[in-house]
């Protein structure tokens, strides 16, 4: 049996499991607070936070500065610039969204715990899980902002040096706009994955071990190729470990396109849209499972 | 037993902290029941970690209990259409600090679902009612502690609750600060609000409060309104004037008639100079005498003999100005509880 319907049956008994378990809890099923509102309000006020933190701000200033600082190495030829501005700009993106999802999922809820703004919010009519929801949310929110900041800078440094060399006789500059978007947009739907991922650790640990925790899990995540190669080469227990790894964690190399937009190679939409599905239902499981263990903590 | 007038019931309460170095676990509630009803301003009083935020907390579904049970409005918490009918003032103004009075209370307004129209009246409504008009657009993290504490209280009434929770509502504020809450609280249980109130600070206890659960170490040592728990004046206090212009004789010819009277008298003086002995407190059958203040403190054991004291006071050249038989204050009571309670 392949890996991709191994893990596709894997979702979807968990997805069964939590199920189960939701449906069990008398708690969850009387009413659902103001539902969508309570969890838009919520998901807009974690926005308008980050925002005024000014931390947004100062990472996509970072980022643009090395944007725009790639546009410098003029001495290689039009096809090596083109790709390494690709190249090298998917990776700023894809680093800063990681680093970002990390620090901003790692302190949606033990924040609020710890400053104890969960108060006043858990006292009103509001589910936990429409909390869960709404924070995950907020931080989904300002990551898209983020990464599409980031992506319209890419897009422009491309598309300026796209009609300077223009300009030089016999240049093959290809800015492959499509590919960059594609994969920028690829790159945003991982941090959605890993983001639900932290926020489920978040409600169960402490800030410093869900920050520890999702370092490894983006490290893991990034190499399941290499963990399986990893895991059919070992036996017993290590292989057991590697396999429940590669089978858990998510796949987040399936959604990395940066080898494709910068190598001009064509995408395959097909096995795209089966990272996006498998990823959906993933996140859906894991947050499922995040509210469940919320509704038990004590705040 | 709960009935149409009760509004909280909380019955058997208890809450055991467990970790890896309390395995047996530190018991922060023990075994506390307790009714609020509807239209009274009930305050838990007590020590720091006498288990009054721990109780809070499980009343608003926060924390869970251990064993017990809470009930508001007859259902579980857990129930939203409760939640729609309270409102918690939290400890130290725990909000967002870096939004202003009005963008919370806007924000806080929004949970229950009111359209935007509502929303704005009742931001007018509240920021008015809390004096907070002025500097609604102030960041909370710039608002001084008596400013945030009223915008954490709006926050509280955005659904005009029918019961209230406060947890410290005057803490960390300044006497002007307090006194402004006090009068805030008075103003809400002018409105029928049901209140329940925890706070050690005694004197704005006494001001508020229709009655009164005195917590210590997770349990309620003593409960009752206030005159219920002051019970019978220990003591009559016979206020006098007159005597210093006599001469510095007269205090003494005035305790000289008292003995002759029949009753046994010390002087507040002397007791705390050791002239009569080592300084000690007077014998509950021993009247004592301030003559600085012009008061004698009459027991409740020699009463009997009032008439006799009153006529050596005014045989001894002095006149009689109120005769009053003082309540013990919430301070007295809560000393006497907890002094009661084994250690």
């Amino acid at each position: 049996m392949s890996p991709i319907i191994l893990r596709v049956i894997l979702v979807v008994s968990l997805a069964l499991i939590v199920a189960a378990v939701v449906l069990s809890r008398k708690t969850w099923l009387p009413g659902i607070g103001h539902g969508i509102p309570s969890i838009w309000r919520i998901a807009k006020i974690t926005v308008a936070e980050a925002r005024r933190r000014r931390v947004l701000q100062a990472v996509i200033a970072l980022v643009v500065l090395i944007l725009l600082s790639m546009t410098f190495f003029s001495s290689v030829t039009p096809e090596e610039q083109a790709k390494m501005v690709i190249d090298g700009g998917l990776a700023a993106i894809a680093v800063s969204g990681i680093l970002l999802a990390i620090f901003v999922a790692a302190f949606l809820i033990p924040n609020e715990i710890e400053s104890r703004t969960v108060y006043a919010i858990l006292s009103k009519p509001v589910r936990r899980f429409e909390f869960v929801l709404g924070k995950y949310l907020g931080a989904l929110i300002v990551l898209a902002a983020v990464v599409a900041i980031m992506t319209a800078v890419l897009v422009g440094v491309l598309v300026a040096l796209d009609h300077l060399i223009k300009d030089q006789a016999g240049s093959v500059f290809n800015p492959n706009l499509g590919s960059v978007v594609f994969a920028s947009v690829m790159s945003y739907f991982s941090l959605a994955v890993l983001t639900a991922l932290i926020v489920l650790i978040s409600t169960v640990s402490s800030t410093t071990m869900t920050v520890i925790s999702a370092f490894i899990i983006w490290g893991v995540g990034s190499a399941q190729s290499l963990i399986y190669g990893l895991a059919e080469k070992q036996v017993g227990a290590t292989k057991l470990l590697l396999l429940v790894l590669y089978y858990l964690v998510p796949h987040l190399e399936n959604f990395d396109y940066r080898f494709q937009a910068s190598n001009f190679v064509p995408i395959n939409l097909v096995a795209a849209a089966g990272a996006l599905i498998i990823g959906f239902g993933y996140t859906v499981v894991v947050l499922v499972v995040a509210s469940v263990f919320f509704s038990d903590r004590q705040v | 037993m709960a009935t149409a007038e009760t509004v909280l019931q909380i019955e058997g309460l208890t809450k055991i902290y467990r970790s890896l170095f309390t395995p047996m676990g530190v018991k922060a509630v023990d075994g506390l029941s307790l009714t609020v009803r509807r239209g009274e301003t009930y305050s838990i009083v007590g020590p720091n970690g006498s288990g009054k935020t721990t109780t809070l907390k499980i009343v608003l579904g926060l924390i869970f209990p251990t064993a017990g049970s809470t009930t508001i409005f007859g259902k579980s918490i857990a129930e939203l259409s409760v939640r729609e009918r309270i409102g918690f003032l939290p400890e130290d103004a725990y909000l967002y600090d870096c939004f202003s009075g009005e963008e919370l209370l806007d924000f806080y307004a929004g949970l229950f679902g009111y359209s935007k129209q509502r929303r704005s009246a009742l931001v007018e409504e509240l920021l008015t009612l809390v004096g907070m008009q002025a500097n609604r657009k102030v960041p909370f993290r710039e608002c001084s502690k008596g400013m945030r504490q009223r915008i954490a209280l709006a926050q509280a009434l955005v659904n005009d609750p029918e019961l209230l929770i406060l947890d410290e509502p005057t803490s960390g504020l300044d006497p002007a600060g307090r006194h402004q809450m006090t009068l805030l609280i008075q103003e809400l249980k002018r409105r029928g609000k049901t209140i329940l109130l925890c706070s050690h600070f005694l004197a704005e206890v006494e001001e508020v409060c229709d009655r009164v659960g005195i917590m210590y170490r997770g349990k309620l040592v003593a409960e009752g309104n206030l005159s219920e728990l002051a019970g019978e004046p220990e003591e009559v206090v016979i206020t006098f004037r007159g005597l210093d212009r006599l001469g510095p004789d007269a205090i003494g010819q005035l305790r000289d008639r008292i003995r002759a009277a029949g009753v046994e008298i010390a002087s507040k003086e002397a007791l705390a100079e050791g002239e009569e002995g080592p300084a000690r407190p007077a014998p509950s059958a021993v009247a004592l005498l301030d003559s600085a203040a012009g008061e004698i403190r009459l027991p409740r054991a020699v009463e009997g003999k009032l008439w006799q004291v009153l006529q050596a006071v005014r045989d001894a050249g002095g006149e009689i100005v109120e005769i009053t038989r003082p309540r013990p204050s919430l301070q007295d009571i809560f000393v006497r509880a907890i002094r009661e309670e084994p250690q």
